[in-house]
């Protein structure tokens, strides 16, 4: 069962296709790694789960497309993720949400994504064998680990996985896919390093009350925001620097919304485990997978306070829609 | 809805302890004011390594700052407010941070100041991003932290350096990297980063930032001011055994003394590393926080006075 094959060959590479797990790299962040993993973590898990997997096994991350495979195995896979990619099985196209089967010869090619969405998944049963680098097969381009090499894909890899028996073949009900949208509400929750006393109350209000943009350079690092006038409640950041978002150096969470001068940052899963700028919010577990879909140059978001409670009864309700038993037999 | 969780008072020796929230995974614990006191710094040495020898189920890791600790947390094992709960009897097992004894490692690295490699840095930087930089002088970052502080000679910029032992007090931003600042206060210097940043930095640069010196794990972009070059202290690949159980060399609350060699030396070395057969200087050398007080109380009146010159100084100097 745990034989290896060879899964892919890599025909054309797509713009920064990388393998990921998740839940990636946990309980290094002292040393210095962020986790690594799918920016969508629920489309990724979704994937897994259509071929059978565990849902965190190693599968590819396809931001804007252009991906071409050659299959090399008979096996099963399953596409997950954004909109309008026009992915295809020998050119004809490929149903995303189920599992597809296929054998040694096939083609499977995308398009540049035109969304809504921005990144797609592909999982394939028996996932893929990378080398477990740090206690993960994730890749994470600047720490030159995980994945192939510690690199994006290039033209001529071929991935290796597991053998595994075939799944059953199943799709997921449409009430079940996670939304894609332009125009996206993402669920935050306040801090750390908001108001009173680093932000004006005021300031946290324009911060929900407004729409922002994202911009063209937003990668697995970050997500930026467009630049925005706080009022701050500290007059200067003292000790740690001039600028009010200044503070003695600490540990960032993965989506916090990291303000350096006046941009704000969503904090992806390769990004700086630490800095000296205020975190003001923190986009919420049950958010967080549609940072992934967001289209850089493009999308906008408007946030959504919630409580603690709140977040937690949401992330029950994605994590709802990962579990196979939910799922058409086909 | 409040940021702030909760929040206690200072007590004793013990610093004001401010709960915060950060998502539904993470909290943040902040101790103490906001200022540049390495005892607050101490503090969460020591709990970061409490916390690690007796996890709390579900807490996934805490990870340093400079006065702060950022919780990770399952909430399908533990509810934060018993998160909060089981921390806080933590904080009040703590003995008074003045007579702590914290697991330290000294590391004494090689240093080769005013390195060809930081040199190249610095006029990339000058000729394909900022001509102008008044931080730059001759392709090298190195007299314009020796005006910024008012000291009279780089000679007296790399006695400062090598001066004092410096103190990890967190690691992160890149994998490895060591944000270190003076355990001697009287060589405490600071300088402003970059404006805009740099888009490449050799790995080993040694560089400072505000009052922090880091040491540049990987090549990298980076906005401290360069000023010297030091040994590999991240390699995931292990080509030296050092690295063969924990890709990292410098750990939170271990403390570095560099030594000054030529360049010609320090790429020997280096190569020595490749090959593994360099031995890192690396003594296991536990800090006692009330030794270390006794020892810098008489070098506080002096730390003051060369504090106040060098902001005199530094009013002088243009910002980039």
């Amino acid at each position: 069962m745990s034989d290896r094959h060879a899964l892919f060959d890599v025909v054309s590479p797509g713009l920064q296709t990388s393998v990921q797990d998740y839940p990636g790299r946990l309980g290094l962040q002292s040393k210095g790694f962020f986790p690594a993993g799918p920016v969508d973590h629920l489309a990724f898990r979704i994937a897994n789960a259509l071929v059978g997997n565990d849902p965190g096994a190693a599968g590819l991350e396809i931001p804007m497309g252009r991906l071409r495979l050659r299959v090399l195995a008979d096996t099963s896979v399953a596409v997950t993720g954004a909109e309008g990619s026009g992915i295809t099985l020998n050119g004809a196209p490929l149903p995303m949400w189920e599992t597809v089967r296929v054998v040694s010869g096939d083609e499977i090619a995308c398009s540049i994504i035109k969304g809504p969405g921005f990144r797609l998944y592909l999982a394939v049963a028996g996932g893929i064998d990378v080398p477990v680098v740090m206690h993960s097969r994730a890749t994470y381009t600047m720490g030159g680990i995980g994945g192939v090499e510690g690199r994006a894909l290039s033209k001529g890899d071929v991935l290796h996985g597991w053998k595994a028996a075939a799944p059953p073949r199943l799709r997921v009900p449409m009430a079940l896919r996670p939304p894609l949208v332009n125009d996206w509400e993402i669920e935050v929750m306040r801090g750390p390093h908001a108001d009173p006393d680093y932000l004006t109350e005021q300031d946290w209000k324009d911060f929900v009350g407004r729409q922002w943009k994202v911009d063209l350079n937003s990668n697995r690092v970050g997500t930026r925001l467009e630049s925005h006038r706080f009022g701050w409640a500290r007059a200067s950041g003292g000790v740690a620097g001039g600028h009010p978002s200044n503070v003695l150096d600490g540990s960032y969470p993965l989506g916090g919304i990291n303000t350096n001068g006046d941009v704000p940052v969503i904090l992806g899963p390769d990004g700086p485990t630490a800095g000296g700028f205020t975190v003001i919010g923190t986009v919420v577990h049950a958010g967080l997978w549609k940072v992934g879909q967001l289209r850089p140059g493009r999308d906008t978001i408007r946030f959504r306070e919630v409580s603690l409670d709140e977040a937690l009864a949401l992330a029950g309700r994605t994590d709802y829609t990962t579990n196979p038993h939910h799922f058409e037999e086909l | 809805m409040n940021a702030i969780i909760t929040a206690r008072p200072a007590s004793g020796d013990r610093p004001a302890i401010t709960w915060r929230a950060a998502g539904d995974r993470y909290v943040l614990i902040e101790y103490g004011e906001m200022k540049l006191d390495l005892e607050l710094n101490f503090f969460v040495t020591s709990m970061a390594a409490h916390l690690a020898a007796s996890p709390i189920k579900g807490l996934v890791e805490a990870a340093p700052g400079f006065r702060s600790l950022l919780l990770q947390y399952d909430p399908a094992t533990i509810g934060r407010g018993d998160l909060v709960d089981a921390v806080e009897e933590v904080h009040d097992a703590q003995q008074s941070v003045r007579s702590l004894v914290i697991p330290s490692r000294l590391i004494t690295l090689p240093i080769a100041f005013d390195d060809s490699e930081s040199r190249e840095a610095v006029r990339r930087y000058r000729t394909t991003i900022r001509q102008d930089a008044p931080n730059i002088r001759d392709n090298s970052n190195i007299d314009y932290i020796v005006d910024y502080n008012g000291l009279p000679d780089r000679e007296a910029l790399y006695a400062t350096v090598t001066g004092t032992e410096w103190w990890n007090a967190y690691t992160g931003f890149f994998p490895g990297l060591p944000f270190m600042f003076p355990l001697d206060p009287r060589n405490a210097i600071t300088v402003p980063k970059y404006n805009p940043t740099r888009t490449w930095t050799a790995e080993g640069a040694v560089g400072i930032g505000g009052p922090c010196v880091a040491i540049y794990p990987v090549e990298a972009p980076g906005g401290y001011q360069l000023f010297g070059r030091t040994l590999t202290v991240y390699d995931v690949l292990a080509r030296h055994g050092v690295f063969q159980d924990d890709p990292i060399l410098i750990r939170p609350g271990d403390r570095v003394r560099f030594e000054r060699v030529s360049e010609e030396e320090l790429l020997d070395l280096r190569t020595d590393v490749l090959e593994n057969r360099y031995e890192y200087a690396i003594e296991d050398d536990p800090f006692s926080v009330a030794g270390y007080l006794a020892e810098t109380s008489a070098m506080q009146a002096e730390a003051e006075r060369l504090r106040i010159a060098r902001e005199a100084a530094a009013e002088k100097v243009e910002v980039p």
